[in-house]
């Protein structure tokens, strides 16, 4: 579409957009902040070969247990690796993991969740019964366990999380579907023939879809740090990839020598990204959220 | 009262289940083959094929199925490949360590959650209030083993001292003294945690209670207020806090898994982590099972107390 087509009374003025912008920016602080955060990792997850200054894997044993120092910002391990380029680098395996494991429950468990609600009865029925079994595990529990017994592999550590996130999709999808099918526009199009597939997939997705964005967002927080915790088991990607979990758990033999900045630098990374989700999932909850909106 | 408790009983069975064919089926999906892990040095091939028999691997996935139930219903979850202890005996002689550090995380959770969840629902946008929602927030959102290191850099080799040892355990019986001191950074670490979910929990339950007309009568009546607080506002709101506290025993035993290892805490999940690295798959797996099972009883348990703490809630309605 041209720009001659859109209507003279819909164009805002450069300050206007700027001052609307900034109005936003104070009535939703968390979206920013959150939000950024969240920016900031997808850019250096997906430039880490620009942005990171050393290769994260290269052995250089002259320069192992630095302090941080302007040449290595966040100091290097006892193999000489630089800490913070195997922070970046590992942003990719945090970040990959969390969208394809959250990709794994939404696409699994939203399917559940419309089927269960819509179709109802015993089909209904015997879905919520094995949400149930899967709700019955503690979540890192189970992923514990379809990890060790898959392989300590990073696909599995993802298939793991996902099938951990499934309920949590299902159920909320369920409830969502329930709230949303007796209504007017689903009987509407119920009576004028539409398959129960289009009425699922045209009216009733995208009546659900706010809540599912929130989970999606929060669930993105859970899975990096389950991922984080699995590798630092020993479940995740393997040495000498960088990856948070691992490169903590290996930090672990040079706490008696202080040597803490092998530590912090994964630490407050996983801390930054999982605290971003959880801001950005929280503000989106509210936004979205009309019942929250009204109130606030 | 008797004919929900049946019900919710009834309900557990298909879940149960399940839960055994999911664990039954993990531990067939491993790559390993058990046989191989028990016998060690042993490589004869007809000796092999004896122990296929003997352990009923030879049979239909579905005839194990049924074999391996039968054993757990008479408490048998095998053995390990590795120490070739019973695995239920293992996991016996681990739970007291586990319920010790348990029991330690939730009470200063739970105690922690009551005393800044109070002042912050009171004293609301308040210095106190926007601290407590910065733990919450930052408490959710820091890895468990991340805090774990950074006390343990702190409190077992920075801070003059040493107040706390970096790990180990003592049991009570032997030295209480030694055993409180090897508790404590483990339990703060497993606390941390659900005390951001319960902190939260307690401060919203009060809100939500401050907001309603019996609070309003309570004061119109010229109760103190902290009579009020106390006699009108915390009953209420506490009910749900209990709920919550229950479901925090899974966060506790999945908590567990990843304290235990750091600390050498010779609980329940330090074995099944143990366990993993040498696919000794009857103790992840008698691990898993008893962690479900234990969750699944206690969500049982707090629903048939959050039924009886609040008459509002039909048991019928509740059932369904």
């Amino acid at each position: 579409m041209s720009g001659a087509a859109i209507p003279v009374a819909l164009r805002v003025p450069r300050e206007d957009r700027a001052g609307a912008i900034a109005y936003f920016a104070r009535r939703n602080p968390r979206m920013i902040i959150g939000g950024a955060l969240v920016l900031m990792w997808i850019f250096l997850a997906l430039f880490a070969p620009v942005v990171a200054p050393y290769d994260p894997i290269k052995v250089n044993v002259s320069d192992s247990l630095i302090p941080p120092n302007w040449t290595h910002l966040l100091g290097t391990d006892d193999l000489g690796r630089d800490v913070l380029s195997r922070v970046i680098w590992g942003s990719r395996v945090s970040l990959f993991v969390g969208v394809i494991s959250v990709s794994i429950g939404f696409l699994f468990g939203v399917s559940l969740g419309l089927a269960a609600g819509y179709l109802g009865g015993a089909f209904d029925l015997l879905a919520m019964r094995v949400i149930d079994a899967l709700l019955a595990f503690p979540a890192l529990v189970l992923a514990i366990a379809i990890t060790s017994a898959l392989g300590p592999q990073i696909q599995n550590a993802m298939i793991a999380i996902g099938i951990v996130a499934i309920p949590a999709y299902a159920r909320l999808t369920r409830g969502q579907v329930l709230a949303v099918r007796a209504r007017e526009f689903i009987v509407a199009a119920r009576t004028i023939g539409c398959s129960p597939l289009r009425i699922v997939a045209w009216h009733i997705f995208p009546n659900v879809i706010n809540a599912l964005v929130v989970q999606a967002t929060l669930a993105t927080a859970f899975a990096i740090l389950a991922e984080a915790a699995l590798s630092f088991l020993g479940l995740g990607p393997q040495p000498p990839y960088p990856s948070w979990g691992q490169d903590i758990n290996y930090s672990q033999r040079y706490l008696p020598n202080l040597k803490w900045w092998m530590s912090v630098g994964p630490g407050v990374a996983i801390f930054t990204a999982v605290f971003a989700f959880n801001f950005l999932g929280d503000a989106l909850r509210d936004a979205l959220d009309p019942r929250l909106r009204r109130s606030a | 009262m008797i004919r929900y408790i049946l019900r919710r009983l009834l309900l557990m069975i298909p879940v149960a289940f399940l839960v055994t064919v999911g664990v039954f089926v993990l531990v067939r999906l491993s790559p390993a083959d058990p046989v191989l892990a028990f016998s060690g040095e042993e490589r004869d091939p007809a000796a092999l094929a004896a122990m296929r028999e003997e352990f009923g691997l030879n049979q239909p996935l579905p005839v194990q199925y049924v074999a391996w139930v039968s054993h757990l219903l008479q408490g048998d979850l095998g053995r390990s490949f590795q120490t070739k202890q019973r695995v239920l005996e293992a996991i016996v002689e681990r739970l007291p360590a586990t319920a010790e550090l348990g029991a330690a995380a939730l009470l200063i959770s739970v105690t922690l959650a009551l005393i800044v969840g109070i002042a912050s629902a009171i004293k609301r946008n308040s210095f106190v209030d926007i601290a407590a929602s910065s733990v919450t927030l930052a408490g959710i959102s820091f890895p468990s083993f991340f805090l774990a290191i950074v006390l343990i850099l702190l409190f077992a080799y920075v801070i003059p001292g040493h107040l706390f040892p970096p790990g180990g355990y003592t049991p009570a019986t032997q030295d209480l003294g030694d055993n409180l001191r090897r508790l404590v950074l483990p339990a703060v670490t497993l606390a941390t945690g659900s005390l951001a979910v319960n902190l939260r929990q307690v401060r919203s339950s009060l809100l939500d209670v401050f907001g309603h007309d019996y609070m309003r009568t309570a004061r119109a009546k010229g109760l103190r207020e902290r009579t009020v607080i106390a006699r009108h506002a915390l009953k209420n709101a506490l009910i749900p806090v209990v709920t919550l506290i229950g479901i925090q025993i899974g966060a506790i035993i999945e908590g567990a898994f990843i304290t235990e290892t750091i600390f050498f805490w010779p609980g329940i999940g330090r074995l099944a982590v143990t366990a993993i690295p040498s696919g000794d798959y009857p103790v992840v797996q008698g691990v898993v099972l008893v962690s479900a099972f234990s969750f699944m009883i206690t969500t049982l348990l707090v629903d048939l107390l959050y039924a009886w703490l609040d008459p509002r809630i039909s048991y019928e309605t509740a059932a369904a």
